[in-house]
């Protein structure tokens, strides 16, 4: 058996505890897809489910299927993915600076408040049948006749602690990358400055000396200033996100103590407007500026070569930055009380400063590849190919769809939630999740993923499902079909969602397949040694599995 | 920026261009009057959102099957949609189940569409944003004429 060292395996718990989530994610999704397809078929899985359920009633067929699409988010994005770059940025992030952490005691902390919460805030859909989705459209998260009001307040604590968590984890992020790199102290001020490119601008007009000690991302590896600037993002998606369940929680704890506050004190469209400038700081901010930073650390490591280009990839970042905080409007296509301006601008063209970060990124990962011909197709290069078709295919079909002319037929379509939602986070995130762990195990474990015959597998099943999903999906959605929406059978997409379903089962055969690999490449011991209690010592230095 | 980045990033701007070009202009139907012009609407039609119903005009009442808005193929029409609690969508649906237009239905405000059907025919009015877990049932068959 491998001696796995302390950080290795805090970085395997989480991407343990991660792939946990996924798996329950797939189960939530196989079951709406059903739902969706035939849904007499669920009858007796929802009547062995609702045992479970502490409502003291039997929901209606509705209820279940809007309460588990209000569940599966949460555990796809905050239990998936955000676990998953915890781990893996709480590995890397020390590994490519040669320092550690610099809160260690933080690390476990953020696991199990991650894990705690997450499941508090998705049992709150599961189990309570909280169902006002996750946009959370004001006033429906305190419209108590719609969704229950024990669900409702369970889901805000949950939500909060997954929030203060990841403020938490960003802080010691921040606190790693910063300390010791420079003799100096930073003040949060001078991070900032230096994190939006306004101190190294000073420095070029003239305005501070070039020896100024202001934190130097000039200096930084690209992955490490990817993971600092996307964090910006991940901060203020937090802060935001807490205000929002802070207020639910204060109008369902009113209710509950019979002082109940009048939801029309709050102006829906503001409110909508603050909610979604917060929640696309995921969608629009860390999710790309994280995935780019991955890029840009995988690929020269998996070919060989240095990075092509990365004096623009450094600007690309900073760019990527600023345009997250301004393209929220897209989801506001299709709110006529939204400005103009404001969806022109916001909704539309700047959300095609994406398109040029992106495009550039992608540009130079390729381009990086290219160069450094012939390379050897290595699982985790043949998933950062996976993950840039992804983004590719998902990021056209979003645009498409942020279009103050297109959107009046496509939103809140099918399309929008699988040809570019889906897709984004199956074919895109989901694949370069994958990419990682495959990179990661042999750098952290010094053992080689078992087998190949089974990474291929996972690959095509995945990259098939999700891509066949997602255009079934998408073809609906075109062709009339709304997300959220359950349509009484015969209905005209019925052909449609069956082939989703046959994608949705495919992604679950790629997903076994990965599984089942990656037990055999870590032996039984060495899993099981993740979930053992380990004997309290001082953790030992990064670096030093055996 | 070197050779090959400057080219790509030619070919960039060139399809950012191109692309919000076609789709800002007439070549998108709605684009002559939704961005490009304010005409006068011929007919205006209020609607109204609340507790998982749409009531149409002339009284408010939840529209039966035998009546219907009617509105006349070329002609501009304004439609106004309330709602009285919660977050709504106001979807025009072709017979064949696709989408004429939608616009969000905010509570709190006016929310207003000018709309030119080309098509005569039937329409569908649906809610497009989840209200709650009766939201599907927000549907009135052929709740639109759309006459010659």
């Amino acid at each position: 058996m491998t001696k796995i060292g302390w950080h290795e395996k805090w970085t395997l718990r989480f991407a343990v505890v991660a792939l946990i989530w996924l798996a329950i994610n797939g189960f939530e999704g196989i079951l709406m897809r059903t739902q969706l397809s035939a849904p007499g078929a669920l009858h007796g899985v929802e009547a062995a489910l609702n045992l479970l359920r502490p409502v003291g009633r039997e929901p209606s067929s509705a209820e279940v299927f809007y309460s588990m699409l209000t569940a599966h988010p949460i555990c796809g994005i905050y239990g998936f993915a955000y676990m998953s770059v915890m781990g893996a940025f709480y590995f890397l992030v020390p590994f490519l600076l040669k320092k550690e952490i610099r809160h260690k005691s933080l690390v476990p902390l953020n696991f199990w408040l991650q894990t705690v919460s997450v499941f508090v805030a998705w049992g709150a859909g599961f189990f309570l049948l909280f169902d006002s989705l996750y946009t959370l459209y004001w006033p429906l998260p305190v419209s108590y006749d719609r969704v229950p009001l024990v669900g409702s307040i369970v889901f805000a604590v949950g939500a909060a602690g997954i929030m203060v968590n990841i403020l938490l984890f960003s802080f010691n992020i921040f606190s790693t990358v910063l300390s010791k790199s420079n003799p100096h102290s930073y003040s949060l001020g001078q991070f900032l400055r230096s994190a939006f490119g306004i101190a190294q601008l000073r420095k070029r007009l003239g305005r501070d000396k070039e020896d100024d000690p202001q934190p130097d991302f000039g200096s930084l590896p690209v992955f490490v200033v990817s993971v600092a600037r996307g964090s910006v993002d991940t901060v203020i998606n937090a802060v935001v996100l807490l205000t929002a369940g802070a207020l639910i929680l204060v109008y369902g704890l009113a209710v509950l103590f019979h002082v109940p506050l009048n939801p029309a004190a709050v102006n829906a469209l503001v409110y909508k407007n603050w909610f979604w400038w917060g929640l696309d700081m995921v969608a629009d901010g860390n999710v790309l500026i994280y995935s780019a930073g991955v890029w840009y650390l995988l690929v020269p490591l998996l070919v060989g070569r240095k990075l092509y280009g990365e004096a623009v990839v450094r600007a690309v970042i900073l760019a990527d930055l600023l345009v997250s905080l301004g393209v929220w409007s897209h989801h506001l296509l299709a709110d006529r009380p939204q400005p103009l301006v404001m969806r022109l601008l916001s909704g539309q063209l700047i959300t095609w400063g994406e398109f040029f970060t992106m495009g550039l990124t992608i540009f130079v990962s390729l381009y990086t590849i290219w160069l450094a011909r012939p390379v050897k197709l290595t699982p985790p290069l043949k998933f950062v190919l996976g993950s840039i078709f992804g983004f590719l295919m998902g990021g056209a079909a979003g645009l498409i769809q942020a279009n103050v002319g297109l959107n009046l037929v496509l939103h809140n379509t099918q399309w929008v939630i699988s040809t570019h939602a889906h897709t984004m986070l199956l074919s895109g995130l989901g694949m370069l999740i994958f990419a990682v762990i495959y990179a990661l195990i042999p750098m952290m474990t010094k053992l080689e993923i078992r087998s190949r015959w089974l990474v291929n597998v996972h690959f095509w099943a995945w990259i098939v499902g999700s891509t066949v999903m997602a255009w079934a999906m998408g073809l609906a959605g075109i062709q009339g079909m709304l997300r959220r929406t359950l349509y009484p059978l015969p209905n005209q997409y019925e052909p449609h969602m069956v082939v989703a379903l046959a994608g949705g089962i495919l992604i679950a055969v790629g997903f076994l397949a990965f599984l089942v690999n990656i037990i055999g490449t870590l032996g039984w011991g060495n899993v099981f040694g993740l979930v053992v209690p380990e004997r309290r010592s001082q953790p030992q230095a990064s670096g030093t599995a055996a | 920026m070197e050779k090959e980045e400057r080219i790509w990033f030619g070919v960039l701007i060139l399809v950012f261009l191109v692309f919000n070009i076609v789709t800002l202009s007439p070549l998108v139907p709605w684009q002559q009057w939704l961005l490009w012009s304010s005409p006068t609407p011929t007919q205006r039609v209020a609607i109204e959102f609340e507790n998982y119903e749409i009531k149409l005009p002339p009284n408010g009442d939840v529209l039966s099957a035998s009546k219907g808005i009617q509105v006349k193929a070329g002609e501009f029409v304004e439609f106004t949609a309330t709602s009285r609690d919660v977050t709504y969508g106001l979807g025009a649906f072709r017979p064949d189940g696709t989408m004429a237009f939608q616009m969000q239905v905010i509570p709190g405000y006016q929310n207003r569409l000018v709309w030119k059907f080309d098509t005569p025919g039937m329409y569908d009015v649906r809610s497009t944003e989840y209200s709650g877990p009766r939201h599907s049932e927000m549907l009135v068959k052929n709740a639109i004429q759309v006459m010659p």
